[in-house]
């Protein structure tokens, strides 16, 4: 047969290019349960890691069974702190990182809704968005009952270089910066990642070699925590009360 | 095992190494060696899709119109690395988590294209199947050296593991990519003092 004629070569091509397209859509149904299920508990996996439990991570019913034990209340709250939601937290449900995406726009008309999640043994724990030097960078910032000294932090990424901006997942030493600091509400940038930014209580070491990285991911924790002000400090100024310590800051 | 077989295998190992002796898929070598575990990564990927893709077009040779082999090629590569991204996800997501990076990276990835043309389009399929492994394991192979020298000057560790004494300051050219250059001339620079027959006059 000839192979190089017009006719064959545009069929070929027509028939390889749907046969491809075929393949890839009935594989991504199929198998899109089983992916949503595990970024689901791969979600919950790093909500449990920021906030520092100990938890058996081998399979996603452990990851869920664990989180349903533990979470206290999660909510969606709106710029004005007022709980718009609650999620049902028996069913473990989440919102994922694909649903951070859009909201992160709806920021500077204070017109967004964002999710907080409050375990039982005091620990808060908040999402943070943003975008990186190659693609998204997102994360989870887990406060104490305080909600200004932070437990811990995690942070991923879609894309950025392994081993330079990688690291702010990869680099367990930049992650445990972040424990026992605190986050400033009443400062324009509530927490910062700069170099030489550890010197300050509510500051840690940018990473080397990966300047932008580490800015998106500060730029990212910054427009975050600000969102959450108004669910946060009100509540963190209620708890400093009740134990009748002094307050030094104003709040705005 | 026949000589052909053998040849097949063994060639791109170290006397016809994709990388230092044809020169393919320098990018990703320079953007992946800053870790061992990295490079080992990126290395079994490759290896899969080298394989995979090149099986699948020599199944398929006979029918490719010339006139639109690379981008038939093309389709099937780029077919390849999203069933793996997608299978991965689906059944191995902690994998995945590690390889999303890499993923993307084997599309442009050289070799596979290199190889396809070279080796697939012109032999049987257990042949191109084994051509495909062995080019795969041979560029892992270079990746893996130079992630091994990156890693430990740079970081002082390695698989992430502090090797050199705790006071070892991160040299930070070995970690930027200038550094993977050398190194990979460094590479060439043995290979063609043990192989005097690839010395130009």
């Amino acid at each position: 047969m000839n192979t190089n004629s017009n006719t064959y070569t545009i069929i070929y091509t027509t028939f390889v290019v749907v046969v491809v397209a075929a393949v890839l859509a009935l594989v991504s149904q199929v198998l899109k349960p089983r992916q949503e299920a595990n970024e689901k508990a791969g979600t919950i996996s790093q909500i449990l890691t920021a906030a520092q439990f100990e938890f058996d991570a081998s399979s996603n019913e452990a990851i869920l069974d664990f989180y349903k034990a533990n979470i206290g209340e999660a909510a969606i709250v709106n710029a004005q702190g007022e709980t718009v939601k609650t999620l049902d937290s028996q069913n473990a449900e989440i919102v994922t990182t694909a649903g951070l995406k859009v909201q992160n726009y709806k920021f500077a008309d204070g017109s967004y809704e964002i999710p907080v999640y409050k375990f039982n043994n005091g620990t808060s724990v908040v999402p943070v968005y943003g975008a990186g030097l190659w693609g998204p960078v997102w994360g989870y910032i887990a406060v104490a009952g305080d909600l200004r000294t932070i437990v811990g932090a995690y942070f991923d990424h879609a894309g950025e270089t392994p081993g330079l901006g990688g690291k702010i997942k990869d680099d367990p030493a930049f992650r445990a910066q972040f424990v026992g600091k605190t986050i400033d509400y009443t400062a324009e940038t509530p927490f910062q990642i700069s170099k030489g930014g550890s010197a300050a209580a509510n500051g840690v070491d940018a990473i080397t070699g990966a300047t932008m990285t580490t800015k998106g991911v500060d730029a990212a924790v910054n427009a975050w925590l600000s969102a959450y002000r108004n669910a946060l400090v009100p509540a963190a100024e209620e708890i400093v009360d009740s134990t009748a310590a002094p307050v030094s800051e104003t709040i705005e | 095992m026949d000589a052909k077989i053998k040849e097949t295998i063994l060639n791109p190992i170290f006397k016809g190494n994709p990388i230092s002796v044809l020169v393919l898929g320098i990018c990703s070598a320079l953007a992946v060696t800053v870790e061992l575990k990295g490079a080992c990564v990126m290395a079994l990927s490759v290896i899969a899709v080298t394989a995979l893709s090149s099986l699948v077009v020599s199944l398929i040779r006979k029918t490719i119109p010339n006139r639109v082999r690379i981008i038939v090629q093309l389709v099937v590569v780029a077919m390849m690395v999203i069933l793996v991204d997608q299978f991965l996800k689906g059944f191995a997501y902690e994998v995945d988590k590690q390889l999303s990076v890499y993923i993307g990276l084997i599309i442009t990835n050289c070799i596979v294209m290199g190889r396809i043309e070279a080796f697939a389009l012109g032999n049987k399929p257990w042949p191109s199947f084994l051509d495909g492994l062995a080019n795969g394991a041979g560029y892992g192979l270079i990746l893996i050296v130079v992630a091994f020298f990156r890693e430990l000057f740079g970081s002082g560790t390695l698989f992430g593991f502090q090797v050199l004494p705790a006071g070892y300051v991160g040299n930070g050219l070995v970690i930027l990519p200038p550094m993977a250059l050398i190194l990979l001339g460094c590479v060439v620079w043995v290979q063609r003092s043990i192989q005097k027959d690839l010395q130009e006059k």
